[in-house]
């Protein structure tokens, strides 16, 4: 009995720990978030204050308000989401079918291939941006949503065809064979079958393309120059590099272009985990 | 009106991008044999070409040259499914080819044109003549010694920041791992709350990394930083402490480095633990229970189970993780870059943004990213050695 | 329902030959079961009939047509995969409609087949869930229901049972053979496990290392086994072999290995002379080694040691060693003798097979 009693008592205090540990880490990881939002509500005398409280004293929306009436800000969220979802689109799709053709088909230049997405990951990130600022420019497509979507289209690319391969490569052929002789072709088989099937990874291909070219600003920078066709990012680096910095608009600002990606997070939350193959546990 | 035109102009380019991909697997839907592969290739050079027909148009450049260019694309493919591809593996390419042409044009293709650009020399004073005669000067490997002689910066040699970024590197990559397998293994057990803590666990990853660099470095102010904050208030609350040197730290001037790796620390190991949950969660419990029962404990099987059998799965995630935190530049220009940051962070890739950017030496960066690149190259086929990630096709 | 011809089929992966020239004439209505070790070549023979296999020489005809070049939907046969293969993200229902719905055949239509193959397979309680909510044999019923929804010329079944146990596989059985009296279709059907041949089969084809080694009726590849391998892989338990030499004398032949001496009678091997001094390996299934009991067609007594008896019920088997050599006898229970104890055998001639050792086939009658 009593020995049960210690057992029980020991799990106990296991599990006590393990919630304490966690709980402090997500405290950890959530509080720039909350501090970003605290920021956002102070009014515009407070904004430098060492006050460590969640809700300041004073809390108003005027940073928001303000955020929304005096700045494009509206409008660069809008740019943002165009330009995303384009680039979300097109990556997505290409990315879903070249993974196929890895995972199913053998050819001559597969490795070669599986080498040369694996390489493309290497290439340091300001490498590519002055030939694509030239490329752009000679396309007449400067300052353009449509020179945006092409410079970002397949900046998630081989990490998305890695992905989608590692998830089609678990899903049995025996399934494709039954489509086939229940007559579909194979590309039916593909559109059909598979894709389906490859909800959790299709959505973290999404999600991975969505972020990145939610999040870029390298290229942004040197394609966009009217403040009409920023991107939100460099719409906030204006906020924060003017003289005076707008701390609570900028703070404002953050929280607004936080919400969609959050947003989209949850959404694939649940297939965080499973669609996220860059290698199986065997045996 | 300016936001229903933008629509206008994103939905057609979708649309037009969408009914070429629609006509192609519309095709070869109602088309396809499996046997009578020879059609495909007619196909595909029927679609593919209108397709790019139809872009380049929308790219607004001349039709007749559109055409010309288009011709001797055209004329390529040809060639490489007639006498290379033989009809054979129609299917995976036609698959590929979409991807693989973007990433040709937009990322081979930049590529090469860098390498181009290293053997020149381009710079402030030389872009104007580059403008107007479409020449610029040949140096042949100059700009490849000037890497390894003269600093990218105003001071720091290339050794330096090389030995900078190893270690930033390295550190960085221990904490992710260590630290997303600490929560996963944490998060593995069967507790209460666990899609919760999951969910605010990723936020960090979740939130856009300018927001949330940014937000980091705000916290790392001298004054109004939420470090420095706490760190005052504790040497106000334990004065042993502020004898032993605790104490507000001017963590942006006098630690940059540091600074920038606990930020990216911060923001890297939701990736890991989210891929490292994974493994866990698919490592059969049998193995446990036969670990059990032979009487091994916690650490024996963490050691002697957990590890082996999660190693496909953190091998790849380990070798992306470096490879990015060696690319990383997004840290180190938000925290240190604008307005004349401090050069004590600065890591290969950030030098070389600077170098490009800020001081316009683009031949000189040129060379440099592609010794970077080389550099990459070389770390990750070393490391990959004994697990060939492309070595697993099926 | 149709017929199915192989001519000539030649399969290589790169330089290995899987299939080498196999020639079958399947006829109408026939359940014909393909059987054989793995990696014997049967599957892929199988999925070069459905299409899902290229076929690198020899030809395929479905009722008189070849289908080399067709693709597996045009060939109107149904297939049941060995994992069963069911779409996940369908429902039963719309796994066994999902080829008629490809064929945009009319809803009416599509309802009344999926309907009456669901009360065939007693699957109509479960038409709503989704494969992963139906246990094993559920599972194998709604493969075979997808197969029967489309009234094919030919089923093909892939190792249909191997991945159920013991029981099910039994009860499967009988419902493929009623199903079989039912659908009187053509069935062709590939598996490794000899019972499931002789008990379904019409015609078995029996193959290793891509050969066909012998076609006929269970009872007679079971009778007059073709050569060593099939003697060996057809029967449970598994037959007896004796190596050894034949040697005339006189008139009769006399078999000589190590210990084991017996004669063969002229009923057996016809032509003594033409076989003396030839070197042969001699079958006896074990329920033809007679033990402590005479027959009128039976051997000389042969004297061994019975080594472990294996009680199974109703019959026993009994290990029993002749000198050097090994052998199996299958009597009825209660043989109340204790291991290590001498006992004397003979062999029911009427049931001996004679193998030339050199090429392994079948010499005696």
């Amino acid at each position: 009995m009593s020995q049960q009693d210690a057992i029980r008592r020991r799990k106990r205090i296991k599990y006590f720990l393990i919630h304490a540990v966690l709980l402090a880490t997500a405290a950890l990881f959530v509080y720039p978030l909350l501090r970003i939002f605290s920021v956002s509500l102070r009014p515009g005398d407070k904004l430098f204050s060492t006050d460590l409280s969640l809700i300041p004293a004073g809390a108003t929306f005027i940073a928001y308000a303000s955020l929304l009436r005096d700045t494009m800000f509206l409008r660069w969220l809008w740019n943002s989401l165009l330009i995303t979802l384009a680039t979300s689109f097109i990556g997505v799709s290409l990315a879903s079918t070249a993974a196929y053709a890895f995972s199913r088909f053998r050819f001559p230049g597969k490795k070669a291939g599986l080498i040369l997405l694996l390489s493309s990951q290497m290439i340091p990130a300001g490498m590519l941006i002055l030939p694509l600022f030239l490329m752009i420019m000679k396309l007449k497509l400067m300052n353009t949503y449509l020179g945006m979507i092409i410079a970002y289209s397949v900046s998630s690319l081989p990490f998305s065809i890695w992905i989608l391969k590692g998830y089609y490569d678990t899903i049995p052929r025996s399934l494709e064979e039954a489509a086939l002789v229940d007559g579909t072709s194979q590309v039916g088989a593909f559109w059909r079958i598979i894709l389906p099937l490859s909800t959790p990874a299709l959505s973290i291909a999404f999600l991975f393309n969505f972020t990145t070219a939610w999040n870029e600003y390298l290229v942004a920078r040197v394609v966009l120059f009217s403040a009409k066709q920023y991107t939100w990012t460099l719409g906030l680096f204006e906020l924060q590099g003017q003289y005076i910095t707008q701390w609570g608009m900028f703070a404002a600002g953050s929280m607004l272009v936080t919400i969609p990606v959050l947003c989209v997070f949850l959404y694939s939350s649940k297939w965080l985990i499973s669609g996220l193959t860059l290698g199986s546990v065997k045996g | 009106m300016e936001i229903i035109r933008s629509i206008l102009e994103v939905t057609g380019f979708i649309v037009l991008i969408a009914a070429g991909v629609a006509a192609l697997v519309g095709y070869l839907y109602t088309h396809f044999k499996y046997y009578d592969r020879g059609w495909f290739a007619w196909v595909a050079l029927g679609v593919y070409p209108l397709l790019a027909l139809a872009a380049l148009g929308a790219a607004g450049l001349h039709p007749h040259s559109a055409l010309r260019s288009l011709f001797f694309a055209s004329v390529i493919i040809y060639a490489f499914f007639r006498y290379v591809v033989k009809g054979r593996h129609t299917v995976p390419y036609l698959l590929l080819a979409p991807a693989f042409v973007g990433l040709a044009l937009l990322l081979v293709y930049p590529f090469v044109f860098e390498v181009y650009l290293s053997f020149h020399d381009l710079k402030l004073t030389t872009i104007m003549m580059w403008k107007n005669t479409g020449s610029i000067p040949f140096v042949w490997f100059e700009q490849y010694v000037k890497v390894f002689t003269t600093s990218p910066l105003s001071e720091v040699s290339f050794w330096a920041l090389l030995g900078r970024t190893l270690l930033w590197t390295f550190s960085n990559v221990f904490f992710h791992v260590a630290g997303g397998f600490a929560l996963a293994l944490l998060l593995n057990n069967a507790i209460r709350f666990k899609g919760f803590y999951r969910t605010l666990l990723v936020i960090p990853w979740a939130m856009p990394q300018v927001v949330a660099v940014l937000a980091m470095r705000g916290e790392f102010h001298s004054q109004n930083g939420f470090v420095n904050i706490v760190l005052t208030k504790l040497a106000a609350a334990f004065p042993f402490l502020a004898s032993l040197g605790v104490g507000p730290v001017q963590w942006l001037s006098d630690y940059p480095l540091l600074t920038c790796t606990i930020i990216n620390v911060w923001l890297g190991i939701p990736f890991m633990m989210v891929v490292i949950l994974g493994g866990l969660q698919s490592i059969s419990s049998s193995y446990y229970d036969a670990a059990d029962i032979d009487g091994a404990s916690y650490f024996q099987k963490l050691r002697f189970i957990t590890l082996p059998l999660i190693k496909p799965v953190l091998m790849p995630a380990v070798t992306l993780g470096t490879v990015w935190t060696f690319n990383n530049i997004n840290v180190i220009y938000l925290v240190t870059g604008q307005a004349g940051g401090t050069e004590q962070a600065d890591i290969l890739v950030s030098a070389l943004y600077k170098a490009a950017f800020t001081y316009n030496r683009y031949s000189y960066s040129a060379a440099f990213a592609i010794v970077v690149f080389a550099l990459l190259f070389f770390i990750s086929v070393t490391y990959l050695h004994g697990f060939d990630a492309a070595k697993e096709e099926r | 329902m149709a017929s199915v011809q192989f001519k000539g089929i030649v399969k290589k992966f790169k330089d290995n030959l899987v299939l080498n020239g196999v020639d079958v004439d399947i006829k109408d209505h026939e359940f014909v079961v393909i059987v054989g070790p793995s990696g014997c070549g049967k599957t892929t023979l199988l999925r070069m009939l459905a299409g899902l296999e290229d076929i690198t020489d020899g030809e395929i005809l479905i009722d008189g047509l070849r289908v080399n070049e067709l693709h597996p939907s045009k060939r109107q046969i149904a297939m049941v995969f060995q994992d069963y293969a069911l779409y996940p993200h369908m429902t039963v229902e719309e796994n066994m409609s999902f080829a008629l719905r490809l064929r945009k055949t009319d809803k009416g239509e599509i309802n009344s087949r999926v309907d009456e193959a669901a009360t065939i397979l007693q699957l109509k309680k479960f038409l709503k869930r989704m494969p992963r909510q139906l246990s094993g044999g559920q599972r194998q019923r709604v493969a075979i229901g997808r197969a029967i929804v489309r009234k094919p010329k030919v089923f093909l079944f892939d190792e249909p049972l191997s991945n159920l146990d013991a029981k099910l596989r039994e009860e499967m059985r009988v419902e493929i053979a009623k199903l079989y009296q039912r659908l009187n279709a053509t069935i062709i059907y590939v598996t490794h496990d000899q019972v499931e041949a002789m008990t379904l089969a019409g015609r078995i084809v029996i193959m290793n290392h891509g050969i066909i080694q012998q076609v006929g009726s269970p009872i007679e590849v079971y009778r007059k086994p073709g050569n060593l391998f099939v003697a060996g892989f057809i029967g449970s338990p598994t037959m007896n072999f004796m190596t050894g030499k034949l040697s005339l004398q006189g008139e009769t032949l006399l078999f000589t290995g190590g210990d084991l001496k017996f004669t063969i009678p002229s009923f057996v091997l016809h032509d003594a002379k033409k076989h003396d001094g030839r070197e042969v390996t001699v079958g006896v299934r074990p329920d033809d080694v007679l033990v402590g009991r005479t027959s009128d067609k039976c051997s000389d007594k042969v004297e061994g040691v019975l080594e472990v008896c294996e009680l199974l019920g109703h019959r026993e088997n009994l290990y029993i060693k002749v000198g050097e050599t090994r052998l199996l006898a299958t009597v009825e229970a209660f043989f109340d003798r204790s291991p290590g104890s001498a006992v004397s055998l003979c062999f029911n001639y009427a049931n001996m097979h004679v193998f030339d050792k050199a090429t392994e086939k079948r010499i005696s009658e």
